[in-house]
């Protein structure tokens, strides 16, 4: 999480939040930020961690950084396209 | 509506607003996926309803996870009520005796099945005291269920009140906010409530969507069993296209849209007593929704003057609710204790968006040229 300098513009917190509500949630939120604005996600282990990155990658936005919690879960640093 | 038809019965349902139509049909065109597939499509109808969520969410001061959308304010209300109970097991429920059916129904069909059930009174304004809630609480009472605002008389309980009473026990408060919701403030935290309904219709939204807030960490047991929808609460398809206009029509109710609907219904009342003077006002003895005007012509049919009203355009609802073709007296007005015969001389106007001044003047004009109303003015 440290490749990107500047601090995330937002945060959420989608454990519990099943597909493709998830992904949605983000997209969602991106559209409140300007482009190259970043937003910090967390998302829970297994499909989460790879159909959230793609429905926003499909959508122009960027996953600039992940890693695995020690709880499981997944955290994705998103850049808005 | 054709021109010259005046549509005075918003306590009922409200017109569509055309911004909602847009919404909806943007909503249909695009979101054609199931809210439930994980592909594109599915994320363009979640996207939807996710933005919904998020504005009703946004409106009651709770989280997108506590909404959970659901087909009316009838299923919201039957599933605050049951969902509680079959998540009990057993006890004890608390309504108010001028609950709407969807409410007070299944509580006493609850009854038929070995709980115990207490109707609270309602003084003449049609408004619950607290001390007798206080007094009807049990150790084993699971549930209480007063609604914000009342859909035949307009009276608004006390609720924060109410909920403060519930906080110190340990009881789950359900309020039915369907009449309130987006003309007055609905903020369950501040209402000490742990469930609330809201819907579509009475905002200027679609029929056949409303939504249920169930504060996190209360267990509620589902009414409809299947796919698992809506955390599990509400399993069935997304009705996407009307959650979204729903979301839009919430987006569009405003506190300027509330203060414009309490001069409107201050104008008409003004404008009726001028120009029938033995009119009363019901539950006009403390606060009211600035959507509903309730009033009774002494020695008149509300029926019959709503039958004429519509015969010459315009529609407004009566205190009177028909049922297997019988006209029976609203049981919320006999609780207010208005007699049989006074409940028959209520008619109901519904204040909403698309009224302006004009429009009253002409329902008034009308009125007094009623037959029975003639010679009054």
């Amino acid at each position: 999480m440290s490749q990107e300098s500047s601090p995330p513009a937002g945060f959420l917190d989608l454990t519990g939040v099943p597909c493709p509500a998830n992904a949605s949630r983000a997209l969602l939120r991106l559209e409140l930020l300007d482009a190259g604005d970043l937003l910090e996600l967390l998302v829970d282990d297994g499909e989460p961690r790879i159909n959230v990155p793609a429905a926003l990658e499909a959508e122009g936005h960027a996953v600039v950084a992940r890693e695995q919690t020690t709880t499981g879960t997944w955290r994705l640093l998103v850049k808005r396209g | 509506m054709s021109t010259g038809e005046i549509y005075l019965d918003g306590a009922a349902s409200t017109p569509l607003d055309p911004r909602v139509i847009e919404t909806m049909d943007d909503a249909a065109r695009r979101g054609a996926g199931n809210v439930a597939s994980i592909h594109w499509a599915g994320v363009a109808a979640a996207r939807c309803v996710e933005r919904a969520r998020a504005i009703v969410a946004g409106r009651l001061g709770a989280t997108p996870d506590e909404i959970v959308f659901c087909g009316s304010g009838t299923e919201g209300n039957n599933h605050a009520v049951l969902g509680t109970a079959w998540a009990e097991g057993r006890g004890h429920l608390v309504i108010s005796a001028v609950e709407h059916a969807s409410v007070l129904e299944p509580a006493r069909w609850l009854e038929t099945q070995g709980f115990s059930l207490t109707l609270l009174p309602v003084d003449s304004g049609g408004r619950v005291r607290p001390a007798d809630l206080a007094q009807a609480l049990r150790p084993e009472t699971i549930l209480v269920s007063v609604h914000h605002g009342n859909n035949e008389s307009g009276a608004v309980q006390p609720i924060a009140d109410l909920g403060r009473i519930c906080r110190s026990h340990p009881v789950r408060f359900h309020v039915d906010a369907c009449q309130s919701f987006g003309k007055l403030p609905v903020r369950p935290d501040e209402m000490g409530a742990d469930l609330v309904t809201v819907d579509g219709h009475k905002l200027h939204g679609p029929h056949g969507v409303g939504a249920l807030y169930v504060r996190e960490g209360i267990a509620l047991a589902p009414l409809l069993r299947g796919g698992g929808q809506e955390r599990g609460l509400r399993s069935g398809t997304h009705n996407t296209e009307g959650i979204a206009g729903f979301g839009r029509a919430v987006e569009l109710a405003d506190e300027a849209d509330a203060e414009r609907l309490a001069g409107l219904r201050q104008h008409l009342l003004e404008r009726l007593r001028a120009a029938i003077p033995t009119l009363c006002e019901v539950a006009g003895s403390g606060p009211v929704l600035p959507s509903v005007l309730t009033v009774r012509f002494p020695g008149h049919s509300g029926k019959a003057i709503a039958m004429e009203l519509s015969r010459r355009g315009i529609a407004v609802g009566t205190g009177s609710a028909c049922q297997a073709g019988e006209d029976r007296p609203s049981r919320v007005l006999l609780a207010m204790g208005l007699t049989p015969g006074q409940c028959m001389e209520a008619v109901r106007f519904g204040l909403h968006r698309f009224l302006d001044e004009a429009m009253l003047d002409r329902t008034v004009e009308v009125l007094t040229e009623v037959p029975g109303n003639r010679g009054q003015a």
